[in-house]
C-alpha cells in the first residue's frame, strides 16, 4: 500500500474525466488567438514582439493566462478531482480501502498538481508551437530568426507556478470540504475577482490574498527586484503550506468519512 | 413501528394480516432481557470471531442515540445475517465497523485486532459493499477494478477472475453508468471481492434487484463462503431472504440488538412459540372451560399455547361438551417473520 499505488489509482480515475480536456483547452485558448493575431495581423505583430519577440510572445501569453484563466482553471481543477468522488458516491470505498488519510489526501493533491503542470507544459508547447507556425505563414515574424532565452522561461513557469499554489491549496480544502461543487466554484470566483478588484485598485495589502498572486507576479517579473522570490510569492507558499496541513487535519479529525 | 412491520410482512408474501401479528405478540414471547442471546455455548465462548464490537454506543447531531451496546459476534466462517427494518441502525454499525465514522462509546476488533489502531491492517483483509453501489460512472468494469487493483496491489489476473466470479466479463468497454442496477450491484460486490478478504461485509446486497438478481447474489454469497471460506456480514431488513442463507443472525431494531444467535436458535424458538387460536360462540364461557390450557384472549379470539395434536383435540371436545360452538380452530407458528415483529414490538 504505498503512496505510488494510491497516486496510480488516483490517476486512473481521471480518465475520460473533464480535467483532461479542460487542462488541455484552458492551456490552448490564449495561443490559440494569438497564433489567429499574428495569422490576420502580421504586421503588427511584428512591431509589438520587437527585438526579442520569444520573450515578448510568452510574455504576453502569460498575461493573458496569468490574472483570470489561470486561477479560474485551478478553481475548475480542483472542483472537478474531488468531484469525482461525490459524484459516484465513491468517498466511502476510498475510506474503506486500506489507503492511510495521508495516502488518500495527498495523492489527490498530487494529482491536481501533476493537472497544473501538465496544464503550464501544454500552454508552453502551444505558445511555442504559435511562434513556429505563424512564422512559417509570415515570414515577418521573426520567431525562426531569434535566440530563445529558455532559463528565463523556465523562471517565469516556475515563479507562475509558485503563485497559484496558495490558490490551489484553498480550493483543494474548499472543494474536500462541500459536496455541492458550486459552493468551492462559487467562493474561488469571487475571491478572485475581488483580488483582481484589489489589484487595479492598489490595495496595499494586496500582496498576501492568495487569489491576486499570480497577477503580482507578471506585474513584477519585467521590473528591477531584490531576490528571486518576491514577498507575495513567498505569501503563496506560505498560503500553501497552512491550508494544506488546514486540509488535512480537517480529514483527519472529521468525524464522518465518505 | 406497526407500519414498518407491515412493509417487512409484504416484502415476504405473509399470509396472515398484520393484525393478527401483531395480536399475538408477547402472550407467547417472554423474554427477560433486551437481547436475547441463544446458542450453545460453543458459539459464545469458543469460537473465533471475525468482528467482535463491544457495547458500541452512537449518537449524532441532537443526542438521540442511533445505536444502544451494540455487541456483535460474527463468528469464523459464518454468514452473518444482520437484520433490522429500514433506519434500525445498521448501515451506522457497519459505517463504524469500517471505520467511516469515528467511534463514539464502545470498541471494534476485526480478525483479532482493533480497528483504530491497525486501521489500514485491518481494512486489508475486509471486503465492503455499503449503501448503494459506489463505482466510478466514466471507467468500464474492468477500469473500475484496476482502480482498486492499484491500491490494493494484487495480481492483474485477479481483475479477469473477479469479473468471470461476477459475471460480468462479457462488458467490454461499456461504461459502469450504463450497467443496469444488477450489474452496478454485482461490479460493487466485484470491488469488494477483489482482493480475496477473509470478511466480506454486505449492506444490503440486493437492494433493488430483481428477484433472478436476488438469487444470483445469494448463491454467489453462499459460495463464497462454502468455497473460499470467507465470513460475510450481509445486512437486510427482509428477513426471508436472509434466512435462505445466514448461518447465524443479529436482530437491530431502534438502535439495540434483540437477539443474536445461530440460524437453529432461532428456528427452535420458532418451534416452542406454536399456537392454537380459537373463535367460539361464548368466548367468556370457553375462557373458563379451558382453564387448564392457559388461554388469553385476544381481538375477540382465544389464544392456547400449541402443546400436542392431542391436547388440541381435548379442547375442543371441552368446548363442544360444555355446548359451546367452535367457528374457528387454527394452529399457528410464530415464524421468523413473526419473531422478528415481536421482539421488536416488544422493544417499544
Amino acid at each position: 500500500m504505498t503512496f505510488a499505488n494510491s497516486y496510480r489509482s488516483e490517476l486512473l480515475k481521471t480518465k475520460r474525466t473533464a480535467s483532461f480536456w479542460l487542462s488541455l483547452l484552458g492551456a490552448g485558448f490564449i495561443p490559440a488567438i494569438y497564433l489567429i493575431a499574428y495569422i490576420l495581423k502580421p504586421d503588427g505583430a511584428s512591431r509589438q514582439l520587437g527585438e526579442a519577440p520569444w520573450n515578448v510572445h510568452f510574455f504576453m501569453g502569460w498575461q493573458g493566462v496569468g490574472f483570470f484563466l489561470l486561477p479560474m482553471f485551478v478553481v475548475l481543477l480542483c472542483a472537478l478531482v474531488t468531484q469525482i468522488e461525490f459524484k459516484n458516491n465513491t468517498w466511502k470505498q476510498v475510506y474503506a480501502s486500506p489507503q492511510s488519510y495521508g495516502q488518500i489526501y495527498f495523492s489527490k493533491l498530487l494529482i491536481i498538481h501533476t493537472m497544473i503542470i501538465f496544464f503550464f507544459i501544454a500552454f508552453n508547447l502551444f505558445m511555442l508551437g504559435t511562434g513556429i507556425v505563424s512564422a512559417l505563414v509570415h515570414k515577418q515574424l521573426a520567431f525562426l530568426k531569434s535566440s530563445f532565452d529558455v532559463q528565463k522561461l523556465v523562471e517565469l513557469n516556475a515563479k507562475m507556478y509558485i503563485s497559484t499554489m496558495g490558490i490551489a491549496a484553498i480550493q483543494y480544502w474548499l472543494s474536500l470540504r462541500f459536496k455541492n461543487f458550486i459552493v468551492p466554484m462559487g467562493i474561488g470566483l469571487a475571491l478572485l475577482i475581488a483580488a483582481i478588484v484589489a489589484t487595479n485598485l492598489g490595495w496595499e495589502h494586496i500582496y498576501k490574498v492568495p487569489f491576486a498572486q499570480p497577477g503580482l507576479t507578471l506585474r513584477y517579473v519585467s521590473q528591477p527586484v531584490k531576490g528571486w522570490l518576491q514577498p507575495h510569492e513567498w505569501n503563496s507558499i506560505i498560503a500553501f503550506v497552512i491550508f494544506t496541513i488546514g486540509g488535512f487535519l480537517d480529514v483527519i479529525y472529521k468525524k464522518e468519512k465518505g | 413501528m406497526l407500519i414498518q412491520c407491515c412493509r417487512i410482512l409484504l416484502c415476504n408474501n405473509i399470509h396472515c394480516c398484520c393484525v393478527h401479528f401483531h395480536t399475538a405478540h408477547t402472550n407467547y414471547l417472554h423474554f427477560n432481557n433486551n437481547l436475547h442471546y441463544f446458542g450453545s455455548p460453543s458459539y459464545r465462548y469458543m469460537d473465533t470471531f471475525v468482528l467482535q464490537t463491544h457495547n458500541l454506543s452512537h449518537h449524532f447531531s441532537g443526542n438521540r442515540p442511533v445505536l444502544k451496546d451494540i455487541s456483535l459476534q460474527v463468528p469464523q466462517g459464518a454468514i452473518y445475517g444482520f437484520l433490522g427494518p429500514n433506519g434500525a441502525g445498521k448501515t451506522t454499525t457497519l459505517r463504524l465497523v469500517l471505520g467511516l465514522l469515528s467511534v463514539q462509546e464502545g470498541s471494534i476488533s476485526i480478525l483479532g485486532q482493533d480497528l483504530k489502531q491497525h486501521r489500514e491492517a485491518v481494512l486489508r483483509q475486509v471486503g465492503s459493499l455499503i449503501e448503494q453501489p459506489s463505482l466510478y460512472g466514466h471507467l468500464t468494469a474492468k477500469e473500475n477494478l484496476e482502480v482498486y487493483r492499484r491500491i490494493y496491489d494484487v495480481p492483474k489476473n485477479r481483475i479477469a477472475e473477479v469479473l468471470q466470479q461476477v459475471g460480468l466479463e462479457n462488458t467490454g468497454s461499456k461504461k459502469a453508468k450504463q450497467f443496469s442496477l444488477g450489474m452496478k450491484q454485482r461490479l460493487s460486490i466485484g470491488v469488494a471481492l477483489l482482493h480475496q478478504p477473509k470478511f466480506l461485509i454486505l449492506d444490503e446486497p440486493t437492494n433493488g434487484l430483481d428477484p433472478n438478481g436476488i438469487i444470483e447474489t445469494r448463491l454467489l454469497i453462499q459460495q463464497l463462503n462454502r468455497e473460499e471460506g470467507v465470513t460475510i456480514l450481509v445486512s437486510s431488513h427482509i428477513l426471508a431472504e436472509v434466512e435462505k442463507m445466514a448461518t447465524h443472525m443479529g436482530i437491530i431494531h431502534q438502535g439495540a440488538l434483540l437477539f443474536q444467535g445461530t440460524l437453529r436458535d432461532l428456528q427452535a424458538m420458532k418451534q416452542k412459540q406454536a399456537f392454537v387460536q380459537l373463535e367460539t360462540s361464548d368466548n367468556e364461557t370457553a375462557l373458563n372451560l379451558l382453564q387448564a390450557f392457559a388461554p388469553q384472549r385476544h381481538n375477540g379470539h382465544l389464544l392456547l399455547p400449541f402443546t400436542s395434536r392431542g391436547d388440541v383435540a381435548a379442547a375442543n371436545r371441552l368446548l363442544v361438551q360444555g355446548g359451546i360452538d367452535v367457528y374457528h380452530l387454527e394452529q399457528r407458528h410464530n415464524d421468523l417473520e413473526q419473531m422478528f415483529i415481536d421482539l421488536t414490538n416488544e422493544a417499544k
